[in-house]
């Protein structure tokens, strides 16, 4: 996939151009509002990666820009700060997630990708399905093998964001901003408690375990 | 330094001023009321004088009419007497002009009223001088004419001491008035001296320093007062600068040096292990938290937060809460227990509020042993909105418990264990940005923390 990288710091743009470039995209980078506006006026990018703070014409000033363009490339903004404020400017100004400095590769990747895969036909479907286990969001069910699982409240929301990002890596920061409405980092481990729950009676008897734990990253469900 | 700048006198003193200011205000109403009174006595002798006459004319013409010529003349050398001092002089000429009686210049009108000027011993000293008298003549029958003469020598008089009077009277008070300005202006600038150079010491550096009361009123001392509030309040927060500059140095020594002990290892050794590289990611996301978490509360205290208030289900914010943590309680051997009120909106950040109470939860499930219960109670108290968080472990030291809110303050003086010491420091800021209070309650058992917002919004 082709992402537009807008960093001023030249030390962290080609270490985010290395990190993506291994995840197999290709990464047109620029230092200045006004040559993302130029090369992202283009179209053809998957993802952009906007650094909010950098000199001139920032970042949410380049994403105005485009938006009025008429430009709907996703857009993720990289900033230093991380309030409720600036959030909500970001996703004001068009952006569709944010991303507070400093952060692990594994998670810009993560959200990267979960952004490029977000068909908006997903958000529609009722039904999800991986391998045999299914989720009815409307009936708030899940069974696997037609067999009928009794899940939290909690711990259906958190099955339900694994199954529309089926196949890709979740973050625990993805999984408490989305799930609980969390934004900060906990101290204690929230999310493999309920994780090991909800694995517990997804996974557990079952010859397959489709929850899978990816090392220093995350969560991923998929049939694989 | 402000010792150089040129200190006003008593003269140029604001009291000093404002006391000449009432001083021409006082010479000025003093004055005008002397014109009025003055013009009142005049009219008021004028009539005097005038009713006199006619009454003593009224009294000669009596006596002309009962007892003829001979008794005018009496009642005329009777009233006169002789004297000097004597109220009235009276000229009665015949019907062919001839003086019969009085002292009175023959050009005198001699019918009704005229004054005229004449020569007079005055009767204090005998000296001579010119009078103005009021006269009133009338035709007698026999064509007799009569004309009675008052001087009002005592109407002048009057108004003289009375003029004298207001003179003297005015320059005294004006006299007083500046002499108590300067003396006022005097007491005032040696107070401010003292104000003064309480300041002087402020600005070289003396932190302790504190305004003395100015006195004469208490609105001076009011002023002194929240003078002296505002250098509390500026002294404390410079202090917490102070601690949270020097926390901040120690704090992040540590991890640091950690850091750099790794990066040396792996420069030294030929294999990089993986370990050893977790170990300094693991460094390094310590030092960004405190670093996260010292932001968060600087802006919480710059007060930038209330911008993004809302209303919102305070209930189902806890609930979510307990939601979320019961199995993390119950994996660590503890019970997470709720009792919380249903469907109170409060008006806040949602998301900082979120933060508040799990940190509180989080504290309560780190630093409690197994087997203890926790419950966080949510309820509305004569008006106020109570959010309490209790636990069943060792609870806080009474000494310590002050301390607990503060920046980087662990009870673990050795500093040995997780955690940045801001949790607590973040609960106090965001409690602070929502007009609640936060306290840590007596209790029998273990800790119980309990936040008191405001309602009524």
């Amino acid at each position: 996939m082709k992402i537009l990288l807008l960093e001023d710091d030249e030390a962290t743009r080609t270490h985010l151009e290395r990190v993506l470039g291994a995840a197999g995209h290709v990464v047109d980078t620029c230092a200045s509002g006004q040559d993302a506006i130029f090369l992202g006026s283009t179209g053809d990018h998957g993802v952009l990666i906007l650094d909010r703070m950098v000199p001139g014409l920032d970042g949410l000033g380049a994403l105005r820009a485009l938006r009025a363009m008429g430009i709907r490339t996703p857009a993720l903004f990289l900033t230093a700060l991380n309030g409720v404020e600036d959030r909500v400017e970001g996703l004001e100004a068009g952006g569709d997630d944010y991303l507070a400095k400093p952060f692990a590769a594994s998670e810009l990747l993560a959200r990267v990708n979960a952004l490029a895969r977000r068909p908006p036909i997903v958000e529609m479907r009722t039904v999800l399905c991986v391998e045999d286990l299914e989720l009815d969001r409307m009936k708030r069910t899940v069974t696997r093998g037609g067999a009928r699982i009794d899940l939290q409240a909690q711990e259906l929301k958190l099955l339900e964001y694994l199954m529309l990002h089926a196949g890709e890596v979740v973050t625990r920061t993805m999984l408490l901003e989305n799930v609980w409405s969390f934004h900060f980092d906990p101290k204690t481990n929230v999310i493999e408690s309920h994780m090991s729950r909800l694995r517990a009676k997804v996974d557990r008897g079952f010859g397959r375990e489709l929850i899978q734990t990816v090392r220093g990253a995350g969560y991923r469900i998929d049939g694989g | 330094m402000a010792a150089d700048t040129a200190k006003p006198g008593p003269m140029r003193s604001a009291a000093f001023r404002f006391a000449l200011l009432l001083a021409a205000v006082f010479a000025i109403g003093a004055a005008a009321l002397l014109v009025v009174v003055q013009q009142q006595i005049g009219r008021y002798a004028t009539e005097a004088t005038n009713g006199g006459l006619r009454a003593e004319m009224t009294v000669l013409e009596g006596e002309y009419a009962q007892l003829g010529q001979s008794g005018l003349l009496d009642a005329m050398a009777r009233h006169a007497g002789g004297r000097p001092e004597a109220p009235y002089r009276y000229l009665l000429l015949d019907a062919d002009g001839r003086r019969l009686f009085g002292d009175l210049p023959g050009t005198v009108t001699l019918n009704g009223w005229s004054t005229v000027e004449v020569t007079e011993r005055a009767p204090e000293n005998g000296q001579i001088r010119q009078e103005n008298m009021t006269t009133l003549g009338a035709r007698l029958p026999n064509g007799l004419a009569l004309v009675v003469a008052s001087d009002n020598y005592d109407v002048q008089m009057l108004r003289r001491r009375l003029g004298r009077f207001t003179l003297m009277s005015g320059l005294g008070i004006t006299l007083f008035a500046l002499l108590g300005g300067y003396l006022t202006g005097r007491l005032f600038l040696r107070r401010l001296a003292r104000v003064n150079h309480a300041v002087d010491r402020i600005i070289d550096g003396d932190r302790g320093e504190r305004l003395p009361m100015i006195g004469f009123g208490p609105e001076f001392d009011d002023l002194t007062h929240n003078l002296n509030r505002m250098l509390e309040r500026n002294a404390a927060a410079m202090e917490a600068l102070r601690q949270v500059t020097t926390d901040i140095a120690h704090d992040l020594r540590t991890p640091l040096s950690r850091l750099h002990q790794r990066l040396e290892q792996m420069q030294d050794s030929s294999v990089i292990e993986p370990a050893m590289v977790e170990d300094a990611l693991a460094q390094t996301a310590g030092i960004f938290a405190t670093f996260q978490a010292l932001l968060r509360i600087g802006s919480l205290e710059g007060g930038v937060g209330r911008k993004w208030f809302t209303r919102f289900d305070l209930s189902e914010l806890m609930d979510r809460i307990h939601q979320a943590y019961a199995p993390v309680a119950e994996d660590s051997g503890q019970r997470y227990l709720a009792n919380h009120a249903q469907g109170v909106m409060v008006e806040g950040d949602a998301e900082l509020l979120a933060q508040l109470f799990t940190n509180l939860i989080e504290n309560a499930i780190v630093h409690t042993p197994v087997g203890s219960t926790i419950t966080s109670s949510l309820s509305i108290d004569g008006g106020v909105l109570l959010v309490e968080v209790r636990d069943t472990g060792n609870g806080i030291p009474l000494a310590e418990r002050a301390n607990v809110f503060r920046r980087f303050y662990r009870l673990d003086a050795s500093r040995n264990t997780e955690g940045s010491g801001l949790g607590l420091a973040l609960v106090s800021a965001i409690a602070t940005l929502h007009g609640a209070k936060i306290s840590i309650v007596d209790s029998d058992v273990g800790l119980v923390v309990r936040a008191t917002f405001p309602l009524s919004r």
